[in-house]
């Protein structure tokens, strides 16, 4: 293969820090940002799953203009927007932050979806048995819903990691940011983003890997239908 | 038009004009490239050949898992590199890259899609005489197509709304138009009014891409109740 040839491996040891760098602020933002749309996703799912009142209708207002819109003009919205109004960010924040939203409107549809699946019979079960409506939430949506959305939202999850790349636009030095700075110096165009490209594919692969595996380890002792 | 300030009117003609109509073009080019190409590798990853299943799978999962920002400058910086006839610009760049996200989630849809049909219509479409090629094209397919209908659907907003990392690369689509004009604003008269307007504009920006993918979300849930 012409491409092994020409692939130069002390770029690895020469820039392996600084990626490595760069790699770690992806994950520190993709954690960050996982964990909030987990929060978001859970709370607001339930919220409309269960038509709370004000709160179902707010959350379906922020769900729509966050899955019709861009994420990364909400990103330019964030950063370049904001400071007009007085509204400064750093780039740090804007990198968690717009992935957080983004992840959690998606979330919360997975959430949603994952709750409204759960029979009507399996709560009226549980009020039988004298719980209320939030131990019923507890016990018996959400460990059933919770696993139906499962799949669903470790999808959200590597979108949110994917998107944390898009943060190339406000010089945020993750992963893609450090690449392409490392490119400007070095020239090695076909190393650079050959290793950009592996990382990712081995982060996501691992991810949709672990969809099976956590599917496996959760699956219902029956089929709950 | 009085309602808005003087500013306001040629830059969202330039956003319409030149934005909008490079967005559209970009999602044009490549809602035709990710049909034609993730179509065809989907049905024939239906067929039981390991080498040929072995080698579309691993193109899904790489233009599926890669950010397509990433996807970008392979087509962008690296291509040029290995030959130089691969230099493109940057619209065409934005959809080939696009072209090679959408034809995966196409082609993995697809195939579902195929492999739903039932087999009996594949047997009567041969009892048929219908060779390979005319039972897919003229009997599978087309009823594949009604079930692919929903995602496709889905598919073209997403398009839409990823053109839009065209704008790292500066290709003219509308998010780019409208940080051109940002831009020349806060530049002082006569060229701009010296001030910046990027909150107004970006909300524009966000508006517009609503307009276009609020009703194309509503039909594909629409489409996807009425086929269920």
């Amino acid at each position: 293969m012409n491409l092994a040839v020409a692939f130069d491996w002390s770029f690895i040891t020469e820039n392996g820090d600084e990626l490595l760098a760069g790699l770690r602020r992806t994950l520190q933002v993709s954690a960050i940002a996982i964990a909030g749309a987990f929060v978001i996703g859970l709370v607001l799912g339930a919220a409309r799953a269960h038509r709370v009142p004000v709160v179902s209708q707010a959350a379906a207002v922020y769900v729509e203009i966050i899955r019709n819109t861009p994420i990364l003009v909400q990103i330019f919205f964030l950063f370049f927007g904001l400071p007009q109004i007085g509204i400064i960010l750093e780039p740090f924040t804007v990198a968690w932050l717009a992935v957080t939203i983004w992840g959690g409107a998606f979330n919360t549809e997975n959430f949603r979806a994952g709750f409204e699946a759960v029979p009507h019979r399996f709560r009226e079960a549980g009020f039988a048995l004298g719980f209320g409506r939030l131990t019923t939430f507890l016990n018996v949506t959400l460990p059933i819903g919770g696993r139906i959305a499962l799949p669903s939202s470790i999808n959200t999850y590597i979108s949110v990691v994917k998107n944390t790349s898009l943060m190339y636009v406000i010089s945020y030095p993750e992963l893609t940011t450090t690449a392409l700075n490392i490119n400007a110096l070095t020239l090695q165009t076909i190393e650079t983003f050959t290793t950009l490209a592996v990382t990712y594919l081995v982060i996501v692969w691992t991810m949709s890997a672990s969809i099976r595996v956590v599917e496996r380890h959760l699956a219902l002792p029956e089929d709950a239908r | 038009m009085n309602l808005l300030p003087d500013w306001a009117e040629p830059v969202l003609r330039y956003m319409l004009e030149v934005g909008l109509r490079g967005t559209l073009q970009i999602a044009a080019i490549s809602l035709a490239g990710s049909l034609l190409i993730g179509v065809t590798l989907g049905t024939l990853l239906t067929i039981r050949f390991l080498p040929s299943r072995a080698l579309i799978r691993f193109y899904i999962e790489v233009w599926r898992g890669l950010p397509i920002l990433v996807t970008l400058f392979l087509v962008f910086f690296v291509l040029p590199v290995i030959n130089s006839r691969l230099e493109f610009d940057a619209l065409i760049s934005a959809s080939i890259a696009l072209t090679l996200w959408g034809s995966a989630q196409v082609a993995e849809a697809t195939r579902g899609a195929v492999q739903s049909i039932p087999k009996e219509q594949h047997e009567a479409a041969s009892a048929l005489g219908f060779g390979w090629v005319g039972r897919h094209a003229f009997v599978i397919l087309p009823q594949a197509l009604r079930r692919l209908l929903p995602p496709l659907v889905s598919l073209l907003v997403n398009i839409i709304q990823n053109s839009t990392i065209a704008q790292v690369i500066g290709a003219p689509e509308l998010l780019e138009s409208a940080e051109r004009q940002v831009e020349r604003l806060a530049a002082p008269p006569p060229i701009g009014i010296g001030e910046v307007k990027a909150f107004p504009i970006y909300a524009t920006v966000m508006v517009i891409f609503f307009l276009i993918s609020f009703p194309l979300t509503r039909l594909s849930a629409y489409l996807e109740r009425r086929l269920a």
